[in-house]
């Protein structure tokens, strides 16, 4: 993008918002303004931060929910604002997760911190999906084959680290990659640590410490992406979806804004895996490439509303609760049926995402306006 | 002759020529050896009839598809194999066939995209005020785009391509599936931005549309130019009334 403006420079020209910034993460491209929106975004940010100590949930499970609220927010960008489904979006959080883990294995010890190993879970994905995205987007793929090429890619992942088994052959270092039984070993993979020398915070993935760290991390991701999202570069992703061939005309490389979000949403799949690794001390094939892992990211993201950052990320939390519930309450065997059920159900309801029809129900009872993508599937019910 | 036409005796060189340039689609020849000269400020209309190769035409010029043979050259400078968006920066805009606007978005941000690239966002309001009114959709800035009519919709693809400022603007059947009165709307636009200096190319079925127009015209057939003269030579000319207007 060559583009003369300012890449971050708000485009919603007829809002008026009177603080700086709120102008800044708000806008078209995001539902929810104003008062009433963010009076309810701090009373749950509030309750999510009080919820171990006054409400007693249990942060060895709840952290994999925020980890998920990563991994929903990298697809939401990529299929939600861009139109580029990928089934294989678990690909780069498990490469992010092993990445984390063989540079936390090997240098943990040296160096008492995580920096480079999470620097690492981020970059290593990153420039993965550069490669891939490059040959997928010049090659001018599209649609139903980029969605086949990642869970193949993914797949290929799963066979490959599978067979790794031998320690002699497949090893980094002191990480062995340890096929089926995942990467080892496990007891020298390290939470996230912070500092230097003396002054080093290990945060231990199982604990309350862990869970606010984290939920700090997804806010701070979020309202980035938000900026992001309402600054002309989320304009250019909604064009690229709505109708790349016209947005080219238009004088922009769509192959360049493809690229470039696929690269981002790569990168916070990176960072959530990284996260995920770190909250259990664990990553194995099975766990981050399979078709499971990968169709889950996309059920999570269609059901809470793929086209909004905010409703994704609030239905991959919901439905691994969810899940969770169900999985604990007696009738494991049922989960999953009822699982799909929910997805049938909500793609016949609420096509655009069940929140999406919440919060446009909210948004009418307090008289905002909503995203242009919510305005037109009203318009279409 | 017309007063575009008469431009094209007055300037040397051509904004837009064609040399040459055929198109295969396997065993399919969808332009044959084309040769054409546009002038600058022109308005050319080009007619023929059902897969005479006039969408392909401009889907070559654009740079969707590259030509098996020939050249394209834009201001002198060889595009044959220029990507489009490097097209659109050299000054082509285009509105093709099928409806090309961002439905789910409102009016004003359907011109955020074109305008981005020369324009701040401070100064948008203004400009795209500016174009609504040539384009006869003044004060809906706020609409939603898929709550405008057809006609509407064809003008906001045009006031669209106009705002990247082209110096050459395509426009591929404007008046496709328009009333009466609106396709005599858009023949004032088309007719007023030309006269505002635009050199535009209109590909047309509507005879009517095109006799509106009264500019140089040419007729392709079967991928080739078959004829080329003012309307009025195209209209009277036994040749093309056979193959086109389906006339003795």
């Amino acid at each position: 993008m060559t583009g003369r403006a300012d890449e971050t420079t708000p485009v919603n020209s007829h809002a008026k918002i009177p603080f700086g910034f709120l102008r800044l993460v708000e806008g078209p491209q995001t539902m929810g303004r104003g008062w009433p929106f963010w009076t309810g975004f701090a009373i749950v940010i509030l309750l999510a931060f009080l919820a171990p100590t006054y409400f007693g949930i249990r942060p060895y499970r709840v952290n994999e929910f925020i980890v998920s609220g990563f991994l929903a927010a990298s697809l939401s960008i990529l299929w939600g604002y861009a139109g580029i489904l990928s089934l294989g979006q678990a690909a780069f959080f498990g490469v992010g997760g092993y990445v984390f883990g063989i540079i936390g294995i090997n240098l943990f010890d040296a160096t008492g911190n995580t920096h480079l190993a999470l620097a690492g879970g981020i970059l290593a994905p990153t420039v993965f999906a550069a490669f891939v995205g490059a040959i997928m987007f010049f090659a001018r793929l599209k649609g139903v084959y980029i969605a086949i090429l990642m869970l193949v890619l993914s797949l290929l992942l799963e066979t490959f680290m599978l067979q790794t088994a031998d320690p002699e052959v497949y090893r980094i270092g002191e990480a062995l990659l340890g096929g089926a039984n995942g990467l080892r070993p496990a007891s020298d993979i390290p939470s996230v640590a912070f500092g230097w020398g003396e002054a080093v915070a290990e945060i231990n993935g199982r604990r309350e410490g862990f869970y606010y760290f984290a939920l700090t991390l997804l806010i701070v991701v979020y309202l980035g992406l938000r900026m992001l999202l309402n600054s002309s570069f989320g304009y250019l992703l909604v064009a690229v979806r709505e109708d790349p061939d016209r947005t080219e005309t238009f004088g922009y490389d769509v192959r360049l804004i493809q690229l470039a979000v696929f690269c981002l949403s790569a990168a916070l799949a990176g960072l959530a895996g990284s996260l995920d690794t770190a909250r259990i001390n664990r990553v194995d094939p099975e766990l981050v490439f399979s078709v499971s892992a990968n169709i889950m990211v996309v059920i999570w993201v269609a059901v809470g509303g793929r086209k909004d950052l905010t409703t994704a990320i609030l239905g991959a939390i919901t439905l691994e609760w969810l899940y969770l519930w169900l999985t604990t309450s007696g009738s494991p065997e049922y989960a999953t049926l009822v699982m799909g059920g929910i997805l049938v159900a909500a793609m016949l309801i609420a096509p655009e995402g069940v929140f999406v029809w919440i919060g446009n129900r909210l948004g009418r009872l307090f008289g905002r306006s909503r995203t242009p993508a919510a305005k037109a599937a009203e318009a279409r019910q | 002759m017309t007063a575009p036409a008469a431009k094209t005796a007055a300037h040397g060189r051509p904004i837009l020529e064609i040399r040459n340039v055929t198109k295969d689609f396997g065993g399919v020849r969808a332009t044959d050896d084309l040769s054409l000269a546009i002038a600058p400020g022109e308005l050319h209309c080009m007619i023929g009839p059902n897969g005479a190769g006039k969408s392909t035409f401009f889907k070559l010029l654009m740079g969707t598809i590259r030509p098996t043979k020939g050249e394209i050259l834009f201001n002198g400078e060889d595009i044959t194999r220029l990507p489009p968006h490097q097209r659109a920066r050299r000054g082509l805009g285009i509105k093709f066939q099928n409806m090309q606007v961002y439905s789910e978005l409102t009016v004003f941000q359907n011109f955020f995209i074109p305008l981005r690239r020369n324009h701040k966002p401070s100064a948008m309001p203004g400009l795209v005020a500016d174009i609504l009114d040539r384009i006869h959709l003044s004060g809906l800035e706020d609409e939603l785009v898929r709550n405008l009519s057809h006609g509407q919709q064809q003008w906001l693809s045009i006031g669209m391509s106009i705002a990247l400022e082209p110096k050459v603007l395509l426009l591929d059947e404007p008046a496709a599936g328009m009333g009466r009165d609106e396709t005599q709307s858009t023949a004032e636009i088309i007719k007023s931005l030309n006269a505002e200096g635009m050199t535009i190319i209109v590909i047309e079925h509507d005879m009517e549309f095109i006799r509106n127009l009264s500019s140089r015209t040419s007729v392709l057939h079967l991928g080739a130019l078959f004829a080329q003269g003012s309307y009025e030579e195209i209209e009277t000319d036994d040749d093309v009334r056979k193959i086109y207007l389906g006339k003795v």
